[in-house]
């Protein structure tokens, strides 16, 4: 065979060789070593159990083994060793939290629920990518640096999702909160959580582009469908994908704003107001939008397309600002009629 | 009470007031110090009738950012620019040759044979140091001295600003900032003044992808050698009324594919090392303002000219010295530069390029100009040519492209050394200059290490590819 | 704002020197140092360069300044430096240009802070100018670009904004030089004391807000008393800001105390 195809084969084997192994370390953890791997399951299955015993359901084995995706006979030993440890009981088949247990399992919940928090306020990682990333990071900090982060953060209350972030006491604020498909019609409300598992319906919400903090009204709801209008959008939905969105009713001082859209919905030659910027829009980000006087009240207008639509300029406070769609989407705005425009 | 008292007590009821106003601290912050503003502005401003000068504004706007013609306008503009730069600096880089090169060196070797200096010195500092100098100034100095002015009165009249407007959709899809299109296009006058233009774009992840992948736009320093080898190797291979314009043609697609380069790498980085790093984008559109022509061609021509041009003759006189060293030092009868080149034929043959060029873009790492010269002379060095060069260490350069291309047949060239020398002069490490000014930029030798190697490695990398390709077919 | 016309402190300088130091400037040999603080695009290098006789480069274009530019002049029989801060929209943010500015006239404590204002869109440059006015007490404030503002028919009443702000206002067009005596003038009154400011305080804060920062700023004022910026501290605490929080236990909280 001819020298450069050998060459060529060659070089093709080593780049083939190469992304495998990194492909191989990145996911399997081979680096990890055996107590972390241990360490890593105890807390997977304190938390899963805490999980259920918060939904009042009972825990066995088989069931433990079916939600975690590993075989029994990997379980049963952790089961014996964490029961030596005091963080578990078993009464007949069934599966206890200890008090010790539950502490620790909502030390975990409150890593993960932070670093949430963490990655949406100070990264740029996409929402659907927070959830895989806070599984890693959940299993690796320890006390003081949860103290450091908490305290960076301001301490949050809830995470971007809109769960409750357990304090460092271990209490954790009481939610209550109306699945979707049994949320009253017509009745503002606003979305109050968005389940991110599992990934594959989180990802059709996503899709959406549905917001935590949206307000929201159920147009029409049946077994087959639900239809919700939100901020100057209709979005339809299965009853299961609606199952993980949570609704709370609209509080005396939180107004429903009608006529609220979205600033990437302005057409050129329209005055609109400023309502709001929307909870999504976090970090750097929401900061920027701020000081340049994009805030509630202000008037804005479209100022200028650009050849491909995305960035269009607004007109605020006498300047030309072009922002990018996905965040002009975050915008929340009240179109203005002629005469509302003086 | 201690300093670290007064922190704690200080610092803890920060925190409880914290948790009171919930999360919006900086929201309410800002509103109530836009209502004084508006408060105080209402009592203060008074407009009179209709502005009348907005509307000039957008009618320009309406026009540079149209969907017909925003993007043929900006293409034009870089095309006029990048073409005045390339042929207008021709008429002033020739008198500086004159000047520097064919008077004053003569004039340089007979006074110091005349004082009777040692050969070494005279030739580690003349024919070194000085000639470095000299081919660094007059080929680098008019191309920039005509590229900057024109950039920064389009800079000044607000243009620009409308370029990143309308390019950022590209852009983003990248990972990148729409602003990158203009510290990409400064690029193409020099990559250390493109890597200096990026503090215009005010996101630190965007800034740092602008800054890594400034290096592919193809800077004047590189255009004469993509040039003269597209007119040697490529021009000859079509009749002779066509040759020039298949030449360009070439010239162009490497450009061309230097922006392709530029997009997959960012969006390489903005998918691996620079995942999860906040990105905000928002872009100021200023009015548009008459630019005071005398002015910013003073002012460019200090801050952006003078002070590229001097960092890079810093770099350029050690880089002469060392280039006549390794070809007048010998070990067992054979210079330095002979090893260096046999050492690295191999490995240049089998990426299709040789030991000379390697060599050459080794020792020239000051400038992208002084690569050609470098080139001939190691060449005839290490043919032993008798009767051509200037003699070892000595860069010399021929007026017509027909000797050049019998030197480097001689030297065993082919159609692939020449593709593939284009190839790897648009994907190298960065200039000296360019790379002290990237980590003058970043203050990170890690970000400078990858801005250098990244490309050099892609370099070999792609013309080892066409390489493997070109044998296997050819 | 009250103008003293007697020589009241022509020799005492306000600067805090050591602060300066650590921020890199030289003050030997300088009798005032004034900073240059601005929006972006409101030509605040173009009265950089008007005020120096530099030729610094000006681009339409915001955030041209990111690295901070020097310059001196003299005036009367003072030598004063002039620190050209980076343009930024505000500086309560985290980027690395609104830090630079906000610890300068913070720590710095330069002796005058001229704000460059466009005077075509007042409004939303005084945000950043109730910011700086809430970190010092001597500011001008440079009305620039009224030709541009003339051209789309729009007038400030300068005396009102004067006395709104509580700082002295300059009208000026940096471009042709119009206003920039006048300028060098009242930035000598403020460097010397003949004119004292009295600036404007941010008033329009919500109740749970003023509350909080009200009890914070008392209790900074007791551990700092004489502290000019007390309520700015409290602000930049509620805003968690690490580089405020550290200074409490490195003393160059109380180096700024007024002597």
């Amino acid at each position: 065979m001819n020298q450069a195809a050998i060459n060529l084969i060659v070089f093709a084997a080593l780049v083939a060789i190469i992304w495998l192994v990194s492909k191989l370390i990145l996911s399997r953890n081979i680096l990890h070593s055996k107590e972390q791997k241990h360490k890593t399951l105890t807390e997977d299955i304190l938390k899963q159990l805490f999980h259920v015993q918060q939904s009042n359901r009972i825990a066995t084995i088989s069931n433990l083994s079916g939600a975690l995706k590993i075989r029994k006979a990997k379980i049963l030993p952790m089961v014996v060793q964490m029961t030596k440890a005091g963080l578990i009981e078993t009464v007949d088949d069934t599966i206890l939290l200890t008090e010790e247990g539950k502490a620790y399992g909502l030390k975990i919940i409150r890593i993960h629920r932070l670093w949430e928090k963490y990655l949406a306020e100070k990264t740029g990682y996409k929402a659907a990518e927070w959830h895989y990333l806070a599984e890693k990071m959940e299993h690796q900090l320890n006390e003081k640096e949860i103290l450091e982060l908490s305290d960076t953060l301001g301490n949050p209350l809830f995470d971007p999702h809109g769960d409750p972030i357990p304090t460092q006491e271990g209490d954790i604020a009481p939610v209550e909160w109306i699945p979707l498909p049994t949320y009253p019609l017509n009745m503002p409300g606003k979305i109050a959580h968005i389940e991110d598992e599992p990934g594959v319906i989180y990802q059709q919400i996503l899709a959406k582009r549905i917001l935590v903090g949206s307000h929201i009204k159920v147009i029409s709801s049946n077994k087959n469908e639900i239809i919700i209008s939100s901020e100057g959008q209709k979005h339809i939905f299965s009853p299961i994908v609606a199952a993980n969105i949570s609704i709370v009713p609209l509080s005396k001082n939180e107004a429903y704003e009608e006529r609220a859209e979205r600033l990437s919905s302005l057409q050129e030659n329209q005055w609109a107001e400023v309502l709001g910027i929307s909870k999504e829009c976090r970090g750097a980000n929401r900061r920027r939008l701020l000081d340049l006087g994009i805030l509630q009240g202000t008037k804005i207008k479209v100022d200028l397309a650009s050849p491909l639509r995305d960035p269009i300029a607004y007109r605020v406070r006498n300047t030309s600002i072009a922002l990018r769609n996905s965040l002009a989407d975050l915008i929340l705005i009240k179109k203005l009629n002629a005469d509302e425009n003086t | 009470m201690t300093s670290q008292h007064k922190k704690d007590s200080i610092a803890a009821l920060a925190n409880r007031l914290r948790w009171n106003i919930g999360d919006n601290f900086h929201d309410k912050l800002t509103e109530g110090i836009y209502a004084d503003a508006a408060d105080i502005a209402s009592r203060a401003v008074h407009q009179q009738g209709e502005p009348r000068n907005a509307t000039m504004d957008s009618k320009i706007d309406s026009i540079v950012t149209s969907k017909t013609w925003g993007f043929p306008i900006m293409i034009g503009i870089l095309a006029v620019i990048l073409w005045l730069t390339i042929e207008g600096a021709n008429v002033p880089s020739g008198l500086l040759f004159n000047l520097l090169i064919d008077t004053m060196y003569p004039i340089l070797k007979g006074f110091s044979s005349q004082l009777g200096i040692a050969w070494w010195i005279d030739g580690l500092l003349i024919d070194g140091v000085y000639l470095a100098l000299a081919w660094v100034i007059a080929v680098m100095l008019p191309p920039m001295a005509i590229f900057f002015p024109l950039f920064t009165l389009l800079e000044d009249f607000g243009y620009l600003p409308r370029v990143a407007f309308n390019m950022d959709a590209l852009f983003k899809k990248s990972g990148a900032h729409g602003k990158q299109a203009l510290t990409m296009s400064m690029g193409f006058g020099c990559n250390a003044a493109g890597v200096i233009a990026t503090r215009i774009i005010d996101s630190p992840r965007e800034r740092l992808i602008a800054i890594i992948t400034n290096n592919f736009s193809l800077c004047n320093g590189r255009w004469p050698t993509q040039i003269l080898i597209a007119v040697i190797f490529i021009g000859v291979l079509v009749p002779d009324s066509m040759s020039g314009l298949v030449a360009s043609a070439s010239v162009i697609s490497i450009a061309l594919l230097g922006i392709g380069f530029m997009f997959l790498t960012s969006l390489g980085l903005s998918k691996t090392v620079l995942k999860g790093e906040v990105s905000t984008f928002t872009l100021e559109l200023p009015p548009y303002r008459p630019p005071r022509v005398w002015q910013t061609i003073y002012t460019s021509l200090i801050d952006r000219t003078l002070i590229v041009l001097w960092r890079a003759i810093v770099f350029a006189a050690p880089a002469g010295a060392v280039i006549w060293l390794v070809s007048n030092i010998e070990i067992a009868d054979i210079s330095i530069a002979n090893h260096l080149i046999e050492w690295l034929n191999p490995f240049g043959l089998f990426i299709g390029l040789n030991g000379v060029i390697l060599l050459a873009y080794i020792v020239a790492i000051p400038a992208n100009e002084i690569v050609i010269p470098t080139i001939l002379m190691l060449t005839v060095a290490n043919l032993k040519m008798a009767g051509l060069g200037e003699g070892s260490g000595v860069m010399f350069e021929l007026d017509s492209a027909m000797e050049t291309s019998n030197i480097l047949s001689a030297g065993g060239w082919t159609l692939l050394t020449g593709v593939n020398l284009m190839l790897f002069s648009l994907l190298h490490n960065p200039c000296s200059t360019t790379i002290y000014t990237i980590y003058k930029e970043t203050k990170s030798w890690k970000w400078t290490t990858v801005a250098s190697i990244l490309p050099v490695i892609m370099g070999f990398v792609v013309t080892f590819l066409v390489a493997q390709v070109w044998r296997l077919f050819l | 704002m009250k103008t003293h016309s007697e020589e009241a402190c022509t020799d005492c300088t306000f600067h805090n020197t050591e602060g300066l130091k650590k921020l890199g400037v030289n003050t030997s040999e300088v009798d005032f140092v004034v900073a240059l603080a601005g929006n972006p695009n409101t030509g605040k290098s173009t009265v950089f360069n008007a005020l120096t006789g530099l030729r610094q480069h000006t681009g339409n274009w915001p955030g041209k300044t990111v690295l901070r530019a020097e310059g001196g002049y003299s005036y009367g029989s003072k030598k004063y430096k002039l620190i050209d801060l980076p343009g930024t929209y505000s500086l309560l943010s985290t980027s690395e240009d609104e830090e630079v500015a906000r610890n300068f006239i913070l720590f710095g404590k330069p002796d005058v802070t001229v704000i460059v204002v466009d005077a075509a869109r007042l409004e939303r440059n005084l945000n950043l100018v109730l910011q700086v006015l809430e970190i010092t007490n001597n500011a001008v404030i440079c009305l620039n670009l009224l030709d541009e503002a003339k051209r789309h028919k729009i007038t400030v009443d300068e005396r009102a904004l004067a006395r709104d702000l509580g700082v002295p206002v300059v009208g000026t067009v940096a471009r042709t030089q119009e206003g920039i005596p006048a300028l060098l003038n009242t930035i000598s009154k403020v460097a010397q004391g003949e004119i004292i400011c009295k600036p404007h305080r941010v008033k329009s804060l919500s109740k749970p807000i003023e509350e909080s920062v009200n009890e914070l700023t008392k209790k900074i004022e007791v551990q700092f008393p004489g502290l000019p910026n007390s309520r700015w501290v409290a602000f930049r605490l509620l805003e968690g800001d690490q580089r405020i929080t550290n200074a409490i236990t490195t003393n160059e909280l109380s180096e700024l105390i007024d002597v």
